[in-house]
Parts: C-alpha cells; sequence; structure tokens
C-alpha cells in the first residue's frame, strides 16, 4: 500500500503543461468555433442553395405543340404520347454494363451508346440526359423498365411525339420537326433572352410551317421538381417533412393552334390524283377571289412522322440524295420555264398594246422563218389562219412567234410584271424564288450580252429565261380570272393561342385592281382559256367537271435542246430524267372563278394529259364539297369519260425553239 | 459498523466524479440521438439495426465505465505490459487471418463480434507508456537514449495498423504517444533534429510509402474543387451538410444531405455532418463544446492525480480523444483532409465506443483516487 503514501507533489512538477493543455484545448475549440460559424452563419446560405440544388432536380416537361388545322377544324398535325429511352450520366456506375444490356434489348451498338454518352458528357456536363433512343415500342419500354433499378442513370420516359395524320401529303407546308442542331443552336440562342433560349435536345420546327412558326407551335415547357438520392433515383418519401421547401410543379402550356386556308379534302383529293396519276411536281390551288390557299402539294414527298420518330441515316441520305428533289417544296421552291401557260399574258399584252385585235389572224403553216432559223410550231401540218381565241385554245406557237417579235420582250415582261411574275408572291414560307421575268435590260445587266430578236419568239411561248413557280401562275391565272383583281395568298388563317385568345388573324387581302389592262381584254382572254377546256381542239378538251366550265392553259416545258426529229420523237421513250415537264394552271368556273389550280407535273411530257387530270380533279373535289348542286351529271356522257382516261390524241409537245 | 457504512457509502458516493460522468453521458445522448437519426434515413434499410447495437454496445461500456472507476489503477501499472502484448498478438494475428473489407485487413471475429485490435492498442500504449514514462523524469527532457524503448514499443503496432492498411488508426497511435512524449519533455535538440527528418522524409514517404488513394486524399484536400463526382466528392458534400444546416439546422430527420445520401459514411465518419445539418450552428457549437468541458475536466483531474502513473494516463487518454476529434471535425469541416478517423462517443463502431469509454472509465478511476484538498 506504498503506493496510497505516495509523494502528494509529485504531479505538481507537471503543473505548467497542465496549463499548456488548458490553452491547447481552448484553443482548437475556438478553432471549430470559428469555422463552424464560418460555414454555417458566413456561407450558411449559399451552401443551403448548394444542398437544395443536390436533392432537387428540375425535369423539363415538354410542352405539346401547338395543332395545325384545316379552314374547317379538322386536325391536320397534332401530338401523341411516345416513350424515349435516355441516359443521365452522373447517376451511371458502370456505363459498359449499361451499353451491353441496351444494346441488346435496343439493337443498337454498344459502342454507339458508349460513344454518345461519353461525348455528352464532356460537352453538356454529367446531369444531362442523354437521348438513346426515340419512340420506343410498348415492348421495348417493357424490356427497360425493370431494368431502371440495376442500373442506375437508365430512364425511360414520356415524350410527346409529332404526329401527321395526312402522312406524305402535304409535309412540305406543314415541314417537319426535330431535335435542333448544334448549329442551330448557338445561332438561334444569339440574341434570345434566358428563359427563352433553347436547349440541347428541345424539338424544333425545320421546314415548312412548322419552321416560320416554331415559336408559336413551340409552347412554354414545364418544370416539374423531384426530389432525388445521391443515386440520382427520386426519392418517394414516406416522410413528407422532408419534402418541405419543394417548388411547385409548373405545368407546360401547350403550343398556339394553328388554323390553316387549306381544305383537307381538296387536299386530299389533289394528292390522291397525283398519286393514282403517278406524278411527280407541285399542284396548288387557291381561291382567286380571297388568295386563300386551298390546296398545297409538292411530289415526290416524305412522311414528317419518320423525322418526330428520330429519321434513321440511311433514309435521311436516300432523301437527301433522291434525283426528284423529295425535300424541296416545289410549290414556291422551284421554277421552270411556264412554257405555254404564258400564251395566256402574252396575248394580254398584245391585245392590250393593240398588236393584235379579236378579229386579226396570223397564217400558222407549221412553223416561221426568222433569220435563218426555222422555228417550229408543235402541230407540224399547221393550225391554218389563227385568231387570238384560237391560238389560245390550240396552243398555236406560230401565232404568239409573231406577236413576240411585234411587242417585243420588254412590252411583254411589263404585263408579266403586271400579273406578279418575276417577283415572290410574300406567302411565308421559306425558300421562296422570284421566277424571272427577262428585259433587254436585264440580259445586258446578268449576262452582259444584247438582246438577240429571235429570242423574241422563244419568250413568247414561255421558253428561254422566263421562270415561273406553280404559285405565281396560280396567282398570275387568279387575276386573269377575276379580271384584274390582285389578292395575296396566303396559307395562314388564324392562331389561337390558351383560352381561345387569337392571337394572329388573316383576312383576305386586296392588293389592287390592275387598272392597266382593260376587263375587255380580260374578257377576250378568260374567253380563250375557256375554249382549251371546251373547244372542241382545245389542248385539254379531255378534262371536264360536269355542269362547271372549266378554263386554263396547258403547257409543256422542254428540258433540252433537241433536234427537229426529236422533238417529235415519242417523249414517253425517253429516260424519265429528260422528258419534258408539263403544265397546267387554270381555273372555274370559268367566267366567274371560286378556285385557281396550278399543276406542274415534272417529266410527265405533256402538259394537258401531265396536269389536266390532276387540276380537274382537284377543282371537282372542291365543288362537290362547297357547290354540290353546280355538278350536273350528263346522262351517258358522265359514264363515257372516266376521271382516269389517258387523252385519244395525247397532246403532243408544244414548246420548240 | 453500520455508521462507518454509511459513511463509507457516502464518501463512495463523493469521491465518484458525477460531473465528469455527466458529461460523458450528454455526449452519448447526443451521440444515439444523432445516430437513430444517420440510421433512419428515407433508404436506410439495413442500418437501423445498427443503433440497437450501438445501445448494446453503450450498455457494456457503461458497465465497464463503472467497474473501472471502483478498480485501483495501480493495477494497470502491473499488467501494463501483459495488456500490451495481448493486443499486439491480436494485430499480429489480425494480419494473419483478419477479416477483409473495402480492401483493408483491419478486424478480426470473436465469436459474433468483430473486432479492431488497432483500437484498443491505443490504450495499451496510454498504459504502457504511462507506466515507463511515470519514472523518467528529467527538468532537461528526455535523451535519445530515454526515447528508444517508447518508440520501440509504438513501432511495433504502429507498422502493423500500417499495412493493414489503415493509416488513420497508426497516426492516431503515433500522435497519442507523441503528446505523452512531448508532455514529460524531449529534449529541444532531439526535436529540431525530428523536425528535419520529417522534413526529408516526407517526399520520401511520398514518393513510396503513400498507396493511391492515400495520395489522392491528401491532393483533394488541397484542391476539393478539381474533381467534384470523385475523388473531391466527401469532402465537398460534407461542407455541404454542414453550412446547409445555418444557425438552427434543418431539424431532426430531416437533414436531405445525409438521408438522401449525399454524405458518405454518415453513421461513422461522418456522424458529425449530419449532426452540424441537422442542429445547425446551435447544436454543432454544442457538441464542441461538450468536447471542451469534457477535456478541461480531464486535464483538471490529471493535474489532481495521486501520482505522475495516474496523470500520464489520463493526459494519454485526453490525448487520444482530443486528437481523434480535432482530426474527425477538421476533417468533416474542411480544414484538414480526409482521413478515416471516427469522432470518439459520437460514430458508430462498437471497438471504438468500448475503447473510448474504457479510457474514459480509467480517466473517472483516476479521479476516484484523487488527492482532496
Amino acid at each position: 500500500m506504498s503506493d496510497f503514501l505516495a509523494d502528494p507533489d509529485e504531479v505538481k512538477e507537471y503543473s505548467p503543461r497542465f496549463r499548456l493543455m488548458y490553452v491547447v484545448i481552448v484553443c482548437a475549440i475556438a478553432i471549430f468555433a470559428v469555422r463552424l460559424w464560418y460555414l454555417q452563419i458566413v456561407k450558411g446560405s449559399e451552401l443551403r442553395l448548394f444542398s437544395e440544388k443536390n436533392r432537387i432536380k428540375e425535369t423539363e416537361q415538354p410542352a405539346p405543340r401547338g395543332m395545325i388545322l384545316d379552314r374547317g377544324g379538322k386536325i391536320l398535325v397534332d401530338n401523341r404520347p411516345g416513350f424515349i429511352a435516355k441516359i443521365v450520366p452522373q447517376y451511371v456506375e458502370d456505363l459498359d454494363a449499361i451499353a451491353k444490356v441496351l444494346s441488346e434489348k435496343l439493337d443498337i451498338p454498344a459502342a454507339t451508346i458508349v460513344q454518345k454518352v461519353k461525348s455528352s458528357r464532356r460537352k453538356n456536363g454529367a446531369y444531362w440526359p442523354v437521348k438513346i433512343k426515340d419512340a420506343l415500342t410498348m415492348d421495348e419500354v417493357a424490356r427497360l423498365e425493370p431494368l431502371k433499378i440495376d442500373y442506375p442513370g437508365l430512364d425511360v420516359e414520356m415524350a410527346i411525339t409529332r404526329s401527321y395524320h395526312m402522312e406524305r401529303n402535304g409535309s412540305h407546308l406543314f415541314g417537319y420537326v426535330s431535335e435542333i442542331s448544334e448549329y442551330e443552336l448557338a445561332r438561334v440562342n444569339r440574341n434570345r433572352a434566358a428563359e427563352d433560349k433553347l436547349k440541347q435536345g428541345d424539338i424544333v420546327g425545320k421546314s415548312g410551317l412548322e419552321h416560320v412558326f416554331d415559336h408559336e407551335l413551340r409552347g412554354v415547357k414545364g418544370l416539374e421538381f423531384v426530389q432525388v438520392d445521391a443515386h440520382g433515383r427520386a426519392a418517394a418519401s414516406q416522410d413528407t417533412e422532408l419534402l418541405q421547401g419543394m417548388p411547385e410543379f409548373i405545368e407546360a402550356e401547350p403550343g398556339q393552334n394553328i388554323t390553316l386556308t387549306i381544305d383537307a379534302d381538296v387536299q386530299a383529293a389533289a394528292y390522291k390524283s397525283i398519286t393514282e396519276n403517278k406524278r411527280i411536281g407541285a399542284v396548288v390551288a387557291m381561291s382567286p377571289k380571297t388568295g386563300e390557299v386551298l390546296a398545297w402539294l409538292s411530289a415526290p414527298s416524305y412522311d414528317p412522322n419518320e423525322f418526330s420518330q428520330g429519321i434513321s441515316p440511311k433514309l435521311w441520305t436516300e432523301l437527301v440524295n433522291d434525283p426528284f428533289q423529295v425535300l424541296r417544296n416545289k410549290v414556291i421552291q422551284t421554277h421552270t420555264p411556264p412554257g405555254s401557260t404564258f400564251k395566256a399574258i402574252v396575248a394580254l399584252a398584245a391585245l392590250q398594246e393593240r398588236v393584235v385585235t379579236p378579229a386579226s389572224t396570223y397564217h400558222c403553216p407549221g412553223f416561221m422563218q426568222f433569220g435563218r432559223r426555222r422555228y417550229h410550231c408543235h402541230l407540224r401540218q399547221g393550225h391554218g389562219a389563227v385568231n387570238v381565241y384560237k391560238a389560245l385554245e390550240q396552243s398555236c406557237d406560230v401565232y404568239f412567234y409573231r406577236v413576240g417579235i411585234a411587242l417585243g420582250i420588254d412590252r411583254i415582261a411589263k404585263y408579266a410584271t403586271m400579273l406578279g411574275l418575276g417577283a415572290k408572291t410574300g406567302i411565308g414560307l421559306p425558300g421562296e424564288v422570284p421566277g424571272l421575268v427577262p428585259t433587254t435590260d436585264w440580259k445586258k445587266r446578268a449576262l452582259g450580252e444584247e438582246w438577240q430578236p429571235g429570242e423574241n419568239l422563244s419568250n413568247a411561248i414561255g421558253q428561254g429565261f422566263m421562270l415561273a413557280s406553280p404559285i405565281q401562275l396560280v396567282q398570275a391565272f387568279s387575276i386573269i380570272g377575276t379580271e384584274g383583281k390582285v389578292h395575296k395568298p396566303f396559307v395562314v388563317k388564324k392562331i389561337v393561342g390558351l383560352d381561345e385568345k387569337v392571337v394572329l388573324q388573316n383576312e383576305p387581302q386586296f392588293v389592287k385592281q390592275v387598272a392597266d389592262i382593260s376587263p375587255e381584254n380580260f374578257k377576250i382572254v378568260k374567253k380563250g382559256l375557256q375554249m382549251v377546256n371546251n373547244g372542241e381542239r382545245g389542248t385539254a378538251k379531255w378534262w371536264k367537271i360536269p355542269g362547271i366550265e372549266m378554263a386554263g392553259k396547258t403547257g409543256t416545258v422542254q428540258l433540252f435542246s433537241l433536234s427537229a426529229d426529236q422533238v417529235f420523237a415519242k417523249c414517253d421513250a425517253r429516260p424519265m430524267r429528260q422528258r419534258h415537264h408539263g403544265w397546267y394552271v387554270g381555273y372555274a368556273p370559268a367566267n366567274d372563278p371560286e378556285i385557281a389550280v396550278a399543276v406542274l407535273a415534272e417529266h410527265a411530257c405533256a402538259g394537258s394529259s401531265g396536269g389536266g387530270p390532276i387540276a380537274r380533279d382537284v377543282m371537282q373535289a372542291y365543288f362537290q364539297k362547297f357547290h354540290p348542286d353546280w355538278i350536273k351529271p350528263e346522262k351517258g356522257q358522265a359514264k363515257a369519260q372516266p376521271a382516269k382516261v389517258e387523252p385519244e390524241l395525247p397532246a403532243p409537245a408544244e414548246g420548240e425553239e | 459498523m453500520a455508521l462507518t457504512m454509511q459513511v463509507e457509502e457516502r464518501t463512495l458516493f463523493r469521491r465518484f466524479d458525477l460531473n465528469f460522468a455527466l458529461v460523458v453521458l450528454a455526449l452519448n445522448l447526443v451521440g444515439l440521438i444523432n445516430l437513430y437519426s444517420a440510421t433512419h434515413g428515407l433508404q436506410a434499410v439495413g442500418l437501423s439495426r445498427l443503433f440497437i447495437n450501438q445501445i448494446m454496445w453503450l450498455t457494456i461500456a457503461w458497465g465497464v465505465y463503472i467497474t473501472l472507476t471502483f478498480i485501483e489503477y495501480q493495477i494497470l501499472y502491473r499488467v501494463a505490459y501483459l495488456i500490451y502484448l495481448i493486443n499486439v498478438v491480436f494485430l499480429v494475428l489480425v494480419a494473419l487471418i483478419g477479416r477483409v473489407s473495402y480492401g483493408a485487413r483491419r478486424w478480426i471475429d470473436l465469436g459474433p463480434i468483430p473486432y479492431q485490435p488497432s483500437e484498443t492498442m491505443k490504450i495499451a500504449l496510454v498504459i504502457v507508456l504511462a507506466r515507463y514514462l511515470a519514472g523518467k523524469s528529467k527538468p532537461e527532457g528526455l535523451g535519445v537514449r530515454d526515447l528508444l524503448w517508447p518508440l520501440t514499443l509504438l513501432a511495433i503496432p504502429f507498422l502493423l495498423t500500417a499495412r493493414q492498411p489503415d493509416l488513420g488508426t497508426a497516426i492516431m497511435q503515433l500522435a497519442v504517444v507523441g503528446t505523452m512524449l512531448l508532455f514529460v519533455r524531449v529534449r529541444r535538440r532531439i526535436l529540431v533534429i525530428c523536425a528535419l527528418i520529417v522534413a526529408v522524409a516526407l517526399p520520401v514517404a511520398w514518393s513510396f510509402g503513400l498507396k493511391e488513394y492515400q495520395k489522392q486524399r491528401v491532393l483533394t484536400f488541397l484542391e476539393p474543387g478539381k474533381d467534384p463526382r470523385g475523388a473531391g466528392y466527401n469532402s465537398i458534400q460534407s461542407k455541404i451538410a454542414v453550412g446547409s444546416g445555418r444557425f438552427l439546422g434543418k431539424g431532426f430527420r430531416k437533414g436531405t444531405q445525409s438521408q438522401l445520401e449525399f454524405l458518405p459514411e454518415r453513421h461513422t465518419d461522418f456522424i458529425f455532418s449530419v449532426l452540424s445539418e441537422e442542429h445547425g450552428f446551435v447544436g454543432s457549437l454544442t457538441t464542441v463544446g461538450l468536447f471542451c468541458v469534457l477535456l478541461l475536466m480531464g486535464t483538471g483531474i490529471a493535474s489532481q492525480a495521486r501520482d505522475k502513473f495516474g496523470a500520464l494516463l489520463v493526459v494519454g487518454i485526453l490525448s487520444y480523444i482530443f486528437w481523434h476529434m480535432f482530426i474527425n471535425v477538421g476533417m468533416v469541416t474542411g480544414i484538414l483532409p480526409i482521413v478515416g478517423v471516427p469522432l470518439p462517443l459520437l460514430s458508430y463502431g462498437g471497438s471504438g465506443m468500448l475503447t473510448t469509454m474504457v479510457g474514459l472509465g480509467i480517466v473517472s478511476s483516476v479521479s476516484f483516487r484523487k488527492f482532496l484538498f
């Protein structure tokens, strides 16, 4: 027990060190107090924000795009639900494993998935979801759902898929949507407010109305706030207290609905007719008294639904390289020589300039000698004595050669311009071409050459330099049909936003009355155009609507300079790409038109057989819907004249030099 | 006779350091409340069992604490080397037949109970060093010859622990021994030489001694923002958790950082972050304050110890608690690199809890036998 009797002062020796210990302890605690004060008081709010960002993830709810409706309110374009598979890289534990299992279930190469995720992670950050596959089938959804638990980062999400009810019909007018490209993203966002900026993965209109009215159609994305755990999985909380302070769900605001002037039935008839006649080219129908476009078709066409579902590179390459330009909106983006349809305008010019009168005639022996060249008429044996009516009805080239020489190109150009050629109509869709109305000045300026007198001949029959688009010709013939009333063509009737609020309402826009052409001269030309469809030897006499008189003009556009023999050789025997284009532009009823139609039948060899039946079908569909009482089936004849019959005498090639 | 008994009982009760025990109990309760929150999160399915385990361990630990209080601590003087030897044997056993988890061999299974000898080794080192140093009283400080034996005693467990690998625990052993040596005083010349050796040895150790993940931790501490999703993740998430608690905290079991598992190891090494997040500046300062009171009271007990052995025992145990707390809290608040060191009395873990309570029981025992003035 000697220990108990130890020296009581033994520990005294340590006393200064105990004092040091007190100091060290208090100092250490003071360091912590300061550090805690700094983190929790000074930086507290900032770090609280970080902790909220950690757990609260915003997910964007895509807004349903606005619908596109026809003039009667029929839905042409809307949305349907779809599913997409995506990967959020930040939550991925084993990318190779996910890629492997996805490649098995979705039939995508694993390497592609890995590469896609890695490159997105590098570019957009780890939190950004990477879309792996669009438009999953229900079967694929069912296969992927159970994988979500074992493969963090993998997600199957509802998405909205754009749906085009008419499929290939009218796709050039509606356009298509797809994911915004990086190049576009940089360009579009340059001048946008932060909340209006687009993000990668956003769906935008790429062409047609989808592109022009992208902002109106797009709507406002909603925001959903999800509480997630450290593994990026939504934390379903029984403990609702933990959900305190979660922001409210912000619902997506659907896009605005666009009502078009298009009539679904007329549009359908146009598509049906061009398909059944196996033609390519463009069809546009317009109401001459208002400028409302009733049908808009370009062929060959594509199915915009393929784009909404994520187009395959193979299909895209096919579309881009198609020899007949699938992606081109030929109604406004193609201009070709108007061919003989231009004779209607030359006739107006000649009458107004008093170069001819209705009574005056020219003799057509089947050709005309001008200088050292012989200019042929399409009818080898000639038309004999030809006045303006007969010249239009039978499309006599020699008559218009003579008129062309008498008028000169500049006077022809004056009237062509008056009827809207050579300038964009301003329809408001992208890529409209202005066409071309040549003048002597123009040739000097553009080509640096003098105008040759011989060129008056070819341009007078709509060949040569003259270029016009289908929309321009339908407008020009609308002006003729209404005896000089110019209406601006338009395709969007109104745009309606939330709560039926009308955002935009387009009324028919009467631009002017063509004052420089007398009503009498319009009437003379209209009579000639009426004879094209109704005269005994009219170039489009095979195309009639019982009870309603059609009027119009055919045209054939020679694409290659051919020798005289080849001109009369059978066009159908040539390769498709070398065949003539056919035009038919007309309106009905002939005296007081309700509808005007321009048909460009590419490589159809002739205007009458190429464009005529299609224009007739479009008009017929229009009258069946809006004026069924006007149609009077003529007994016997109605049956003797089936719609799709080939003319007994195919309209021969007209234009030539 | 009856009277004597009564006096003895009263004395017994009076001599029991109730205040010290209450501070320990307070820290235990803070620990339990906090551990409940950390183990009963939204997703934690397998963790709630740990809370029950901890209560069981705590009950045993208090039994040990009270028993040790009434046991004459001089017995430890006699069995010091035996205790040390047993621990060394266990450490060797771990190296031979220990259980591997997370790439390290640290545990050995005693029946159903996982036991970590490197933890209890810290107390064994305190006892064996207290015994040795109590006899070495030199006003000028310890010389080289005096240091040879204690450093040998340290080297054996240090190397065994470091190669498990468990650098955190090894460094703790070093810190405890170092503190005790410094307390007894070491000659200034030796200290200067040591400092020089460390300065030279550090780069060498960096190149050859440290494992890749250990280097990574240090680098991460120096620049945590470099790879926020990778190596710096723990440090950043812990700071966010602590800071986001602000003044009053998010509330019991409402810490989103811990409940949603953004905090790693939240029931062990990062338990203090859970507390700071849910109870804010008030809660964390209170807890740190309780540690401060515990350490100051402990220092008071050491200064009143009956003999040098008792004083050195207390100093060693206090240094054990101090360094653990300093490194752990320093780590979770981002002023020190991430080292796997638990927070005494708060972190989950049977070996750690028992070791700490054994240490505190010895302090209580020293207090029980202090001089009464």
